[in-house]
């Protein structure tokens, strides 16, 4: 198997608009969470971890005065421009030859959200500028970040499992590098702070009204945050092939780490909540060990998730307590200095397990004062260096999308195993499609009243859909779940705009449904499926990635059966909106279809 | 306190979206979560602001939420006390 090399890394969040900035930032112990009065007014008392500069100033970074650009898309294009240098993508392109194919993966779940939310209320009654549809959606988000960049990229993605996105793409993109189906990966995540999420954080009562305190006694919540973050992704001979033609050029491609493992496992225990034994960050972080033949104890510092919150911080510390024993390395949340910039997080995460492998150091947990029953006790010196080998970076996300990175200084000898390939031919077990709205009560079959209450008409179509798929294959727990969505919760996201605009609390039973990963989130928990679980969101071309995706776990040998399915919805004002804009959108008010794909030995 | 009683009960059952239940189906003395009704946390936060639209209500946690609706009654008994409009 290749090693993957990590050669550029850019970021801009709350402490930094640069890499160097972050890590001096962390040194001096000054934080990003700051008094929200300048995002809006109705937010006072919710701290928040903003980045500091605004719309307009971001535009004049990007040269794009005048247009209609998210701030999502202007916070990623800052960062992707610095990992783009750093990584000498462009030099490399220029000195070698044309048919290298560099991909973005990018992860976000608000995708253009900050901008539709501003036009809303003048959309809704069928006036205002209704162009920020055509950059709405996450893939059109990524999309529109790919084309800034030229012909930068040949291919585009957008993974979308919540607060793990930006994690899942950077593991995404190392298997993208590793089946060749990429040269160069560029990989990470954005998210600007929108009032639709921090409303819906705030419905769900989990914002602490003060600066966060990540594994403290008293932890009361999480403080959002917003930024973007990218690394460049390269199979290390290919990394070490460019340096030598680039050498001729004066330059050199700089190898700051490798990406040596990765985990991806489901809690499918709750939409919102962790397990209280921590099974899918427990299983996240054991499989990222496995694939880096690292023991526990190789790890020198793990970067926690630690939101703060009381469920997360005590079920992560199960989990590590479960993956370490008495051998816990150092451990700190960094979400005291940045916030939780739910997809980008992941992301800005690694940049700061990166700075902390290069120069040394253990970040500090700022915020944290007391320890508590259960909870790990963080590092808390800001001035701790020590000679870090291998650093581990946890991302959990709603829907129990886990995931852990590890990052070390030099290829992990397990690296160098190749994945046994199988030839087994790939088969379809079964494939059932739904389109017709009626057909939805037939969810009652496989779903109880108390439970189908909450679902929402995605919802209903994706479960019915894919229970009977799994039903006529004879599977009752698929070992992967894959989701395909180009618009997701349409709906539910209409509706809690409606609230917001009428000034009203969100409604929780909708905003935790209103993420692209909830279909894959509640399969999981209806199959009790704690392998792979992954939400694509990119167009039209959805599907394909997730089928992509599934054959290539298949054909590794990592998965015998694998549930894929895509779903989409429309209402009468989103159609009537993307005609505005010229984008007609599907005719029918629900259609999702389940497949169920198999490696063919009878032994299932 | 019984017009009260109702009135949460029709509320709950639109809030909640318990489409087969009627006022009547409910017992008020009755635990909500768990067993009896069987709601859960997400329950509690959708009460949460059902008491804060409809009656000024504003509590601070899912946990405070949690230890006052352990029935429709003593959910009234709060309301009544507490309520700001």
């Amino acid at each position: 198997m290749d090693d993957i090399a990590i050669t550029g890394m850019g970021a801009v969040c709350s402490i930094g608009n640069c890499c160097y900035e972050m890590l001096k930032t962390m040194h001096a112990d000054l934080f990003g969470i700051r008094d929200n009065e300048h995002f809006s007014s109705e937010f006072q008392d919710l701290p928040a971890g903003i980045l500091d500069v605004s719309d307009s100033n971001l535009k004049l970074i990007s040269h794009v005065e005048g247009e209609q650009v998210s701030r999502t898309q202007l916070m990623a294009q800052w960062a992707l421009r610095e990992a783009l240098e750093t990584g000498y993508v462009h030099a490399q392109k220029a000195c070698s030859d044309r048919t290298l194919k560099v991909v973005l993966v990018n992860g976000t779940t608000v995708g253009g959200m900050d901008l539709t939310e501003q036009e809303f209320s003048q959309l809704r009654q069928g006036e205002g500028n209704a162009d920020c549809m055509l950059t709405h959606d996450c893939g059109a988000t990524t999309e529109a970040i790919a084309r800034h960049f030229g012909n930068t990229f040949s291919e585009w993605v957008t993974v979308s499992t919540a607060c793990s996105s930006g994690a899942n793409a950077i593991a995404l993109g190392a298997e993208l590098l590793r089946s060749g189906r990429a040269d160069i990966v560029v990989a990470g995540g954005t998210e600007a702070l929108t009032r639709f999420h921090m409303s819906g954080f705030n419905s769900l009562m989990i914002l602490d009204h003060a600066p966060c305190r990540p594994f403290d006694k008293n932890r009361a919540g999480l403080n959002l945050g917003e930024g973007a973050a990218y690394v460049v992704m390269e199979r290390d001979e290919l990394a070490w092939k460019i340096s030598g033609k680039m050498a001729a050029f004066g330059n050199c491609v700089q190898i700051s780490a490798y990406l040596s493992g990765y985990g991806n496992a489901c809690d499918a225990f709750h939409q919102t909540a962790t397990s209280d034994n921590g099974e899918g960050p427990f299983l996240a972080m054991t499989e990222a060990l496995q694939m880096a033949g690292l023991k526990a104890e190789d790890i020198s510092y793990v970067n926690a998730h630690g939101t703060g919150t009381p469920n997360n911080d005590l079920c992560e510390s199960v989990a590590l307590r479960r993956v370490f024993g008495e051998k816990m390395p150092p451990v700190s949340s960094t979400k005291g200095y940045t916030g939780h910039a739910t997809s980008a997080a992941g992301a800005i995460e690694t940049i700061i397990s990166l700075l902390a492998l290069q120069h040394d150091f253990i970040p500090m947990n700022r915020g944290w004062k007391e320890p508590g029953e259960g909870l790990v006790c963080p590092a808390m010196d800001c001035h701790s260096f020590a000679s870090l080998e291998h650093v581990m970076c946890n991302s959990f996300g709603f829907g129990g999308n886990d995931t852990s990175l590890i990052f070390s200084k030099k290829p992990t000898a397990a690296s160098g195993q190749d994945h046994p390939d199988t030839d087994n031919g790939i088969c379809e077990l079964a494939r059932v499609e739904i389109s017709d709205t009626a057909q939805l009560s037939d969810v009652s079959e496989f779903v109880k009243p108390m439970e189908a209450r909450r679902m929402s008409r995605l919802m209903k179509a994706a479960v019915l859909s894919s229970m009977r798929a799994l039903k006529e294959a004879g599977v009752d727990t698929p070992d992967a779940i894959i989701t395909a969505t180009a618009y997701g919760a349409i709906e539910l996201s209409e509706r809690l705009l409606n609230q917001l605009c009428d000034g009203e609390t969100l409604k929780p039973t909708w905003f935790m449904q209103s993420t692209h990963n909830t279909i894959a989130g509640e399969l999981a928990i209806r199959t009790r499926c704690h392998g792979y679980n992954i939400t694509y969101s990119q167009g039209d071309r959805s599907l394909q990635w997730a089928m992509d995706d599934a054959r290539q776990l298949i054909r590794q040998g990592k998965c015998r059966t694998v549930l894929v399915e895509c779903h989409d919805e429309t209402t009468p004002l989103f159609r009537q909106l993307m005609e505005r804009v010229g984008r007609p959108c599907q005719e029918e008010e629900v259609k999702s279809l389940a497949i169920v794909l198999s490696c063919g030995k009878s032994s299932l | 306190m019984e017009d009260l009683i109702l009135e949460l009960k029709q509320e709950i059952i639109a809030a909640l979206n318990l489409e087969e239940m009627s006022p009547e189906d409910i017992d008020a003395e009755a635990p909500l979560f768990g067993d009896g009704l069987g709601l859960d946390s997400i329950d509690a936060l959708e009460i949460i602001v059902l008491l804060e639209k409809k009656y000024g209500i504003k509590l601070s946690s899912a946990s405070e939420g949690k230890a006052i609706f352990t029935s429709i009654r003593a959910i009234a008994e709060y309301v009544s006390q507490n309520r700001k409009k």
